[in-house]
């Protein structure tokens, strides 16, 4: 059984645009996916149906064989999801208290909270900065605070929406660092972005969006050359093989 | 506008950063009814001498108070002159201006001095409570309140203080970008006005979408764990002097 | 019946971040000064911001957001108009103007159009609220001063008219122009 499944996933906006259609998508626990697709194809859309933040005008999405609709609580704390923009994440006014947040939320004892957040700060190796601001942080480690909040909800899966937008070199590989640890300790990662170049070699599977529908599902190998139809740019040179494509040594 | 989103908070470690957020706002509170209730000459002294000293146990910079100063100082100025003037009572032996009376000489004196006890205690509190220890005590007070959701409310501060400095940043980005368009050759204000603030509301109005969604995404709710506070006996010692100072004006 | 209390409690969500969001607005329109090509005075924005509030959150959660603005100057915090804060602002001269917002904000919260945008009743709202605010600044502003009804109103009142007029304007335009937009948003 998938771990996370789509069927028919649909969603109209109130002023006509339809932003996904028809969506079949079946994640597999452990899975490593990159969805890739050019500006406005939907994927945000879709992610924010993931965890239930959107309700879909047609379809459902299961967790676990169960309609998220259910408990969309669970579905959130087992569902995470990093925002494009992490500015807009941050709700904190220091870092251990953003991270605090989701727990809080959960309503779970002080004590807890505190191991929870240590660990999820350690996890990311912003312990040191704890008392920080989080604006006073450099990008790379804003998203890793992000990352640091989805994970004090222990989640099986993370999504990350984008999230090497607007990172300079290092903090793409810090970024790309974390995601790929996260892989490794047994979450499920779904990765929106079209920079492929980063991060694909590290996939499992590439499903590529264009105009609201899934056009594209497969190994990254098989996959990679469509991706010129769609709208996305091709990031292999002649001969060039898929492992080649990390900004990783 | 860089202070504004310091909001005066000064991070020093003295006693009174460490003291408990709920005294705190007690004693601001027992401060500004004395206040009220000062009447006598003494009555402004001992507060006032009081306050010096928290500002000096705080190590707050001078600079900061006479920051705030300035803009009380010309309402307190005008405020002596124009009650001198108008109240009207016995004049002042050997005084080299006419028509000013003792009663409004002291009245005008005891505004400016309930003034600046006011003043001097908001500056205090504010310049050594972060916002966090602030809110959480303001959620506690509230909590007994009926009504009132203190959850949402300690939300609603922390939100606003986050979003002032977004604000500002996403503000001060479209002035540039606007003034390197030469929107100052625009004479008529009300387009000035709607260049300069429909970008902002469009703006912030999306930010504010983001961070409903992200706060959901991470299971908003306002039953949450909430805060555990720590107070030690500095801090009881602290509040026991601002009993002291009320009664003693009080009575 | 899950479905429907996550709903209304993700609305309730929507609804306590746009309260914060204009009460920052609120604060940050205190710190924006227009100049204006008539009179002395420069157009400050707080009490725009506060017509802004009353229109896009309506009564009951535009109160609670220019009430917490009033309450957080009470507390201390340098929210009021040129970063001043405290009692003694709330109290002062000025203070008639600030509490003058709750009646602006609950009134044009109270008579603008809710369901179907109405310029002209927008319009109408705003010009009650303006009505209330200065109804309730001058008279105090009088009261606090001993200035005498006529320096009350010269100094209270006829220097702010252009910026009022002009405030109005822009406040109506923007509601026109985002309210249908933010109600499809608030109510997804
Ligand atoms: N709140 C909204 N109202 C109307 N249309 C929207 C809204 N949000 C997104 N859309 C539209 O939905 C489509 C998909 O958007 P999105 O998922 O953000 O694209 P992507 O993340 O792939 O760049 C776009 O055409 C976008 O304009
Ligand atoms: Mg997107």
């Amino acid at each position: 059984m998938p771990i996370l499944e789509t069927r028919d996933l649909t969603h109209v906006f109130p002023d006509g645009t339809v932003a996904i259609e028809d969506i079949d998508l079946k994640v597999n626990e452990g899975e490593f996916l990159v969805i890739a697709g050019p500006n406005g194809s939907g994927k945000t859309v879709l992610a924010r149906h993931l965890n239930g933040l959107l309700k879909p005008t047609r379809g459902q999405v299961f967790l676990n064989g169960e309609p998220i609709s259910k408990n969309i609580i669970e579905a959130r704390k087992n569902v995470g999801l990093v925002f494009q923009d992490p500015e807009s994440q941050i709700v904190g006014q220091t870092v251990a208290e953003d991270v605090a947040f989701g727990p809080e939320n959960l309503n779970l004892p002080v004590a807890q909270v505190e191991m929870v957040v240590k660990e999820s700060l350690a996890a990311v190796g912003l312990s040191q900065l704890a008392t920080r601001s989080p604006h006073a942080l450099s990008g790379g480690e804003k998203r890793k605070l992000a990352i640091a909040g989805i994970l004090a909800m222990k989640p099986k899966i993370i999504i990350f929406d984008e999230p090497f937008t607007g990172l300079d070199y290092p903090g793409v590989v810090q970024v790309l660092k974390e995601i790929l640890r996260l892989h490794k300790t047994g979450h499920t990662i779904l990765l929106i972005t079209h920079e492929l170049e980063k991060v694909l070699a590290h996939a499992d599977r590439l499903v590529i969006m264009h105009k609201g529908r899934l056009v594209a599902d497969g190994k990254p190998e098989s996959v990679i050359y469509r991706v010129e139809e769609y709208g996305v740019r091709m990031p292999l040179r002649d001969g060039e093989k898929v492992e080649a494509l990390t900004w990783l040594k | 506008m860089a202070e504004m989103t310091l909001f005066h908070y000064i991070h020093k470690n003295t006693v009174l950063h460490r003291m408990d957020g709920r005294l705190k706002l007690a004693c601001l509170l027992l401060f500004s009814l004395a206040a009220g209730f000062a009447s006598e000459f003494h009555d402004y002294l001992v507060p006032l001498s009081v306050l010096f000293c928290a500002i000096l146990l705080a190590k707050l910079p001078f600079t900061t108070l006479l920051r705030e100063m300035r803009f009380f100082g010309l309402i307190i100025l005008i405020v002596i002159v124009v009650n001198s003037f108008t109240i009207p009572g016995d004049p002042i032996a050997n005084s080299p201006l006419a028509g000013i009376s003792q009663q409004g000489v002291s009245t005008g004196l005891r505004f400016a001095g309930r003034l600046l006890i006011v003043l001097l205690v908001s500056m205090v509190i504010t310049g050594t409570t972060p916002l966090m220890k602030f809110r959480d005590a303001v959620e506690w007070y509230l909590r007994p309140v009926p009504f009132v959701p203190e959850a949402r409310v300690a939300t609603m501060i922390n939100l606003t203080f986050l979003l002032i400095p977004v604000i500002l940043d996403s503000f001060r980005e479209m002035m540039d970008a606007q003034n390197s368009r030469c929107v100052q050759l625009r004479k008529n204000p009300v387009k000035r006005i709607k260049f300069l603030v429909f970008p902002l509301i469009d703006q912030t109005l999306r930010r504010a979408d983001e961070i409903a969604y992200a706060m959901e995404a991470r299971c908003y709710s306002e039953i949450r764990t909430r805060t555990a506070f720590k107070c030690g006996k500095i801090d009881w010692l602290m509040l026991a002097i601002s009993l002291a100072v009320f009664f003693f004006v009080l009575l | 019946m899950a479905e429907k209390t996550t709903a209304s409690r993700s609305m309730n969500l929507r609804m306590t971040v746009y309260a914060a969001l204009f009460t920052a607005l609120i604060i940050i329109g205190g710190y924006i000064s227009i100049p204006l090509p008539v009179g002395p005075v420069p157009i400050v924005l707080a009490d725009f911001f506060v017509m802004i509030t009353g229109l896009f959150l309506g009564f009951k959660w535009g109160l609670a957001s220019v009430a917490l603005y009033l309450s957080l100057g009470a507390l201390g915090l340098p929210v009021f108009a040129g970063g001043r804060s405290g009692l003694a602002v709330l109290f002062g001269p000025t203070g008639g103007y600030l509490f003058g917002y709750l009646l602006l904000v609950s009134s044009v919260g109270l008579l603008a159009s809710n369901r179907k945008e109405s310029t002209v009743r927008n319009l109408m709202a705003l010009i009650a609220g303006n009505i209330l605010l200065y109804g309730a600044g001058v008279p105090w502003l009088k009261a606090v001063t001993n200035l005498g009804w006529a320096g009350a109103w010269a100094a209270g009142l006829i220097p702010f008219i252009p910026g009022i007029i002009i405030k109005i304007a822009v406040a109506s335009i923007l509601a026109r122009v985002f309210l249908p937009r933010f109600k499809e948003i608030s109510v997804q």
